[in-house]
């Protein structure tokens, strides 16, 4: 589970760089007004708080799965 | 504008605020219930990533270059992504290994190195000085725009006339604030392990008013001054139409590599500041708080960022375009608008960012400077107080001073003149320095100190080069000719445009170059160096700090399950006795002991790597565990011997580590119980290598020719001193070391006492040499010798202790080798033996003939040792038999076959031969030869008895004489003939005698087995009793018979067995 993990992280790390950076970012480097905002403005402003809820849904599960671990452990603990 | 006292009693309130919430947090940490060992607090610390720099100069770069503000927060949210195997990693090494400081992180991953950490803190001084300077700048500044009057500060005015007189300088008051805070909770004990809780608290305190002030002056703007997002958006692009480009990427101000360059070197200083290393690493105090901090922290970034453009491009809007003062639009709008209660809010958020980095960045630096620069200073000067402790906090709370006045330093020469980002970003690239020699050694093996420490001098000296040189050009510090001509006028040299790369802005082009060098040395040493064995352990360490320690889960049997006493004693040879038993107690504390007083086995394993651990802390990690494993894998067998050895010698502790390395290394060749000359060489191969001997030779000594033979040597070729045998003389010095059993050596050949040894040694240009005995038992079997040609002096006396216990080791391996060689001998003699019995008892009659009128029984009980007994019953014609009783000398094989010649001669020719007599005669003559060559000999005595005529005749070559028991007179009689030992002479005449048996007489043949058996006191049973025993039983068949006399002797001796063959065989007429 930890190896599956630790890939996962990377991947995001690796998708969050391509992201950000040329030529990605081009496609919104655009003069125009979404909603009365500059385009660019918007995808970061909205690119990164998703990426934030994303580490947070996922450290969310990671707690979870450990919990789950441990009690699964306890639960298997024989009794004195 | 503001009362100058107002801003200052509200800065000093504030200031006792932070005081006392960190001194809250101290005492709450002292009464065990700390407020700061949660989550929400070390991500709201983790904010100290937040200066004063951005809280006011992204506003400032917003306003002037566009978004380019941004990546250096995006960074450091995509190295978030990482921290559940990067920042866990270095959380987990460093509480390992008690780490303090990022120099303390990369000297502890290069073995440790002293000239990495001193390295490392030099760099991080310099590198942190202009952003101390920055966070110094900005305090005095927002100060004096505080208690100005609104109309200096309102649009296009450049120079602000602080209302305080000059001799009152505000960054002196701050730094001197900010050092003693820094002071107090920084540096009020010396473990600096422990973590500053108290600071934590107040650091965490003023993130969050940093966040709300900024927040609160975001809303203000966006909502209060305008209308909202779209509305700024919608005036400023209808006002200023042609700088539209501060809301896109790609232009001349903000180019895709420098957005790229900033991303970079963000994510790296956000990791690798000192600040932030000592607030993430060191002060964390539980890593599941990371989990949580990957979003928090992000999220915290992403709050205060939200407004960053509004206020920007408000500022400009409600500036008129002016640039002048945009570091401080977060300020001054506010300010200018007639909020002062906000802006005093802003100030003090600008204050808490301010302050809250150059506290933590003292205390990270101040502590590098003690263990790094000043430590080994004092080290070296051998300081000789009873207690240095109180001198040593002292220099850390100076070091927190000195760290916060340097920066004001730099901030009086150098720092009005350049922008807040700017400087800013000087010292995050100098932080980035550090990245390739911290995640190289996290994840890479082969990384070396070497590498690690040339990779920082070449990467520093580029960024001094291309960063901070055009900086001090700029204000006017240096020639601006430096510049545009380059270093001599060399054009390849110029400062931002180095080597003639050009078309970069100063950041990706200080990047380039500096990650080029750094980087670049730091691979191609490492890979060309050899990481030395203590870098090694260390590297391992770090590297597989997050794997699952599997010795934590195995808790498998020991087979043959080791007392407690015996891990004791093991403890004593190294640690000593006392410490070996309190560190036992220590352990047993609240164990389960079963009844039997030993542990259960499921704890031997824990005890074993409590052992271990114990035995690390004196001879370090690695020879502890091979002294575990091998003694575990020994125990109860000679190897024991060994680990005697090493007691005596790291008892001293005197030993250097490599010096004890060579020892254990030895002992386990010793222990492999590989071939005893490849262990030698082995062991000479080990010395020749790591003491850099230039000839060591092993000479054992040779019983027969009294001298000493080469066994092993390494090294050089020197007929004479590597290859020739040596007599035993007091002329030489190897003879004397033999025979005096001590070591002798001359550590400056230029003064060798004994002419004889001289001249060899002159010639083979020796400078030092010495001979150790190697002793079995205590007595000199051999010599070890050790020739050096470079060193002299190399046999200090703490030398001598390794070089005699080496010595040491050899015997035990000789020792061992001889034991095993012996124990291999008696085992072929004992397989010998067995074939020796088999076939000795394959001879012997299986069949009794049966001749009417005649009884017969034969035994033969063969003793432990093989004998050559033998007896035979061999029946010729009808109611004829011969008895023959023979026993041969020698107990081996050859007796054996011997023997069995004979029997197949005798069956061969009895039949033609006449007489016993006869028979004996050519017995006689066939066997001489052999026996004389096999130096054996035979006594045999041969009956021949005609049951018809109940005729007996006999002849005897030296045998026991037969009894006769007549039954009618109820006595014996002996039966003797003439007659010499058969092999002793090669014509030898025989007497043959006859008599005749009555029925009721009975015949007893026998081997000296039974005479001579001894009973307690050496007296010979002898054939009175044997006479007395054939009356006594005369009744019994003859079986019976047997077994009684046999029982008797049994008796007779006390004992079961018998120490000789016994045979016996009984003739009864009826």
């Amino acid at each position: 589970m930890n190896v599956h993990l630790k890939e996962v992280w990377v991947l995001f790390f690796l998708l969050g760089v391509i992201m950000l950076n040329y030529p990605f970012v081009q496609i919104f480097n655009k003069d125009v007004l979404v909603f009365g905002f500059p385009l660019l403005f918007l995808y970061f402003m909205v690119g990164w708080p998703i990426s934030i809820l994303i580490v947070f849904l996922f450290s969310r599960n990671m707690q979870q799965r450990r919990e789950e671990d441990r009690s699964g452990e306890e639960k298997e603990k024989p009794g004195p | 504008m503001i009362a100058v006292e107002l801003v200052a009693a509200i800065s000093v309130l504030y200031f006792g605020l932070l005081f006392m919430v960190a001194y809250w947090a101290d005492k709450r940490r002292e009464a065990g219930r700390s407020v700061t060992s949660n989550s929400y607090i070390y991500s709201l610390s983790l904010a100290v990533y937040f200066t004063s720099w951005t809280f006011y100069g992204s506003v400032g770069r917003a306003a002037t270059t566009g978004l380019d503000f941004l990546p250096v927060y995006l960074g450091p949210t995509l190295i978030a992504f990482s921290w559940w195997f990067l920042l866990r990693k270095m959380v987990r090494i460093s509480k390992e290994h008690n780490i303090v400081s990022i120099a303390d992180f990369v000297s502890s991953r290069y073995g440790k190195s002293a000239f990495l950490g001193a390295v490392v803190t030099i760099f991080a001084v310099i590198g942190i000085m202009p952003y101390i300077a920055l966070q110094l700048k900005a305090v005095s500044h927002t100060f004096d725009l505080l208690t100005v009057l609104p109309e200096t500060v309102g649009p296009g005015v450049k120079e602000l006339i602080p209302v305080l007189p000059p001799y009152i300088d505000t960054a002196f008051i701050v730094a001197l604030f900010l050092g003693v805070f820094g002071v107090l909770f920084g540096a009020r004990h010396l473990d600096a392990s422990e973590r500053h809780e108290g600071l934590v608290a107040a650091i965490a305190l003023e993130s969050l008013v940093k966040i709300v002030a900024f927040v609160a002056a975001g809303v203000f703007i966006t909502y209060g001054l305008f209308d909202g997002f779209t509305d700024i958006f919608q005036r400023f692009l209808t006002e200023y139409p042609e700088r539209e480009h501060l809301l896109l990427l790609g232009g001349s101000q903000t180019s895709y590599s420098m957005w790229f360059s900033l991303t970079f070197i963000s994510m790296m200083s956000v990791m690798f500041l000192p600040r932030q290393f000592h607030i993430m690493v060191i002060e964390n105090s539980n890593e599941e708080h990371i989990r949580d901090a990957m979003w928090r922290f992000p999220a915290y970034m992403f709050l205060i960022n939200l407004f960053v453009i509004p206020i920007a491009l408000g500022g400009l809007l409600l500036n008129q375009g002016d640039t002048g003062n945009a570091d401080y639009f977060v300020l001054q709008l506010p300010l200018q608008t007639g909020h002062l209660w906000l802006a005093l809010l802003v100030f003090i958020g600008g204050f808490s960012a301010s302050a809250g980095m150059v506290m933590v960045e003292s205390v990270a630096l101040s502590t590098m400077i003690l263990n790094h620069l000043v430590m080994p200073v004092i080290l070296k000067l051998r300081i000789q107080a009873a207690d240095i402790s109180g001198l040593l906090i002292n220099l850390k709370r100076i070091g927190i001073i000195a760290v916060v006045f340097l920066g004001y330093l730099y901030y009086r020469i150098i720092g009005e003149s350049y922008a807040l980002v700017a400087i800013g970003l000087i010292s995050f690239m100098a932080a980035a320095q550090f990245a390739p020699a911290i995640i190289g050694g996290l994840f890479w093996r082969r990384a070396t100190r070497q590498g690690a420490a040339v990779g920082l001098i070449l990467g520093f000296m580029v960024w001094f080069y291309t960063l901070l040189v055009p900086s001090f050009i700029r204000s006017g510090w240096l020639d601006s000719s430096l510049l545009d001509q380059g270093l001599f006028g060399l054009a390849l040299l110029r400062p931002l445009e180095l080597f003639g790369l050009t078309g970069f802005d100063i950041w990706s082009h200080a990047l380039f170059w500096t990650m080029f060098f750094n980087v670049g040395a730091f691979v191609a040493i490492s890979v060309m160096t050899q990481p030395a064995g203590s870098e090694e352990e260390q590297g391992a360490k770090f590297i597989d700090a997050l794997l699952p320690q599997p010795e934590v889960l195995e808790r498998k049997r020991i087979s043959k399950a080791p007392t407690i006493m015996e891990f004791v004693d093991l403890m004593t040879k190294f640690i000593g006795e006392k410490q070996a038993h309190t560190a036992i107690s220590h352990y047993l504390g609240d164990r389960e002991i079963d009844e039997r007083g030993s542990l259960s086995e499921y704890e031997l394993p824990s005890l074993k790597r409590f052992t271990e651990r114990t035995l690390a802390g004196s001879v370090g990690a690695a020879p502890a565990r091979i002294i575990i494993e091998n003694y575990l894998a020994t125990r109860g067998s000679r190897m024991e011997d060994v680990f005697d050895i090493f007691g005596s010698v790291t008892l001293s502790r005197t030993a250097s580590r490599e010096q004890l390395s060579v020892l254990f290394e030895s002992a386990r060749m010793v222990a492999s119980g590989a071939d005893l000359q490849v262990i030698l060489d082995d062991i000479l191969d080990l010395m020749v290598q790591q003491f850099k001997f230039d000839l060591c030779v092993i000479r054992l000594l040779d019983d027969d020719k009294n001298t000493l033979v080469v066994t092993a040597q390494k090294g050089m070729t020197s007929s004479h001193l590597g290859q020739s045998e040596r007599n035993l003389s007091m002329d030489t010095y190897i003879g004397t070391a033999f025979l005096t059993n001590s070591v002798t050596m001359v550590n400056d050949t230029d003064y060798i006492e004994l002419p004889a040894s001289a001249q060899i040694i002159h010639r083979e240009g020796i400078s030092s040499f010495a001979h150790a005995p190697i002793t079995i038992e205590g007595d000199p079997v051999g010599v070890l010798s050790a020739f050096s040609r470079s060193a002299k002096g190399i046999f200090t006396e703490e030398f001598v202790e390794l070089f005699k216990n080496l010595a040491a080791q050899v015997g035990v391996a000789l020792r061992n080798a001889r034991q095993t060689g012996r124990l291999i001998e008696a085992r072929e003699q004992e397989k010998e033996m067995q074939i020796a019995k088999t076939i000795q008892l394959g001879l012997l009659p299986t069949r009794i003939p049966d001749i009417p009128g005649l009884r017969l029984a034969g035994r033969c009980v063969p003793a432990r040792q093989v004998g050559g007994d033998y007896y035979d019953f061999l029946s010729r014609r009808e109611n004829n038999i011969d008895l023959l009783i023979a026993d041969v000398s020698g107990h081996n094989i050859g007796a054996a076959l011997i023997m069995a010649e004979t029997r197949t001669f005798i069956l061969a020719r009895a039949r033609e031969l006449a007489s016993p007599g006869l028979i004996m005669q050519a017995i006689n003559e066939f066997f001489y030869d052999d026996l004389t060559s096999t130096e054996l000999f035979i006594t045999m005595f041969y009956l021949r008895y005609d049951a018809d005529l109940r005729h007996l005749t006999y002849a005897n070559a030296g045998h026991n004489l037969p009894l006769i028991w007549r039954g009618r007179s109820a006595c014996c009689e002996r039966l003797d003939a003439e007659g010499l030992i058969l092999g002793v002479k090669r014509a030898v005449a025989f007497e043959e005698r006859s008599t005749t048996l009555e029925p009721g007489d009975q015949l007893l043949l026998y081997t000296d087995g039974i005479t001579e058996a001894e009973d307690a006191d050496g007296n010979f049973f002898g054939d009175e009793r044997l006479c007395e025993l054939l009356g006594a039983y005369h009744e019994l068949p003859p079986e019976a018979i047997i077994d009684q006399i046999l029982d008797q002797v049994r008796l007779f001796t006390g004992s079961q067995g018998f120490r000789d063959d016994v045979t016996l065989v009984v003739m009864k007429v009826s």
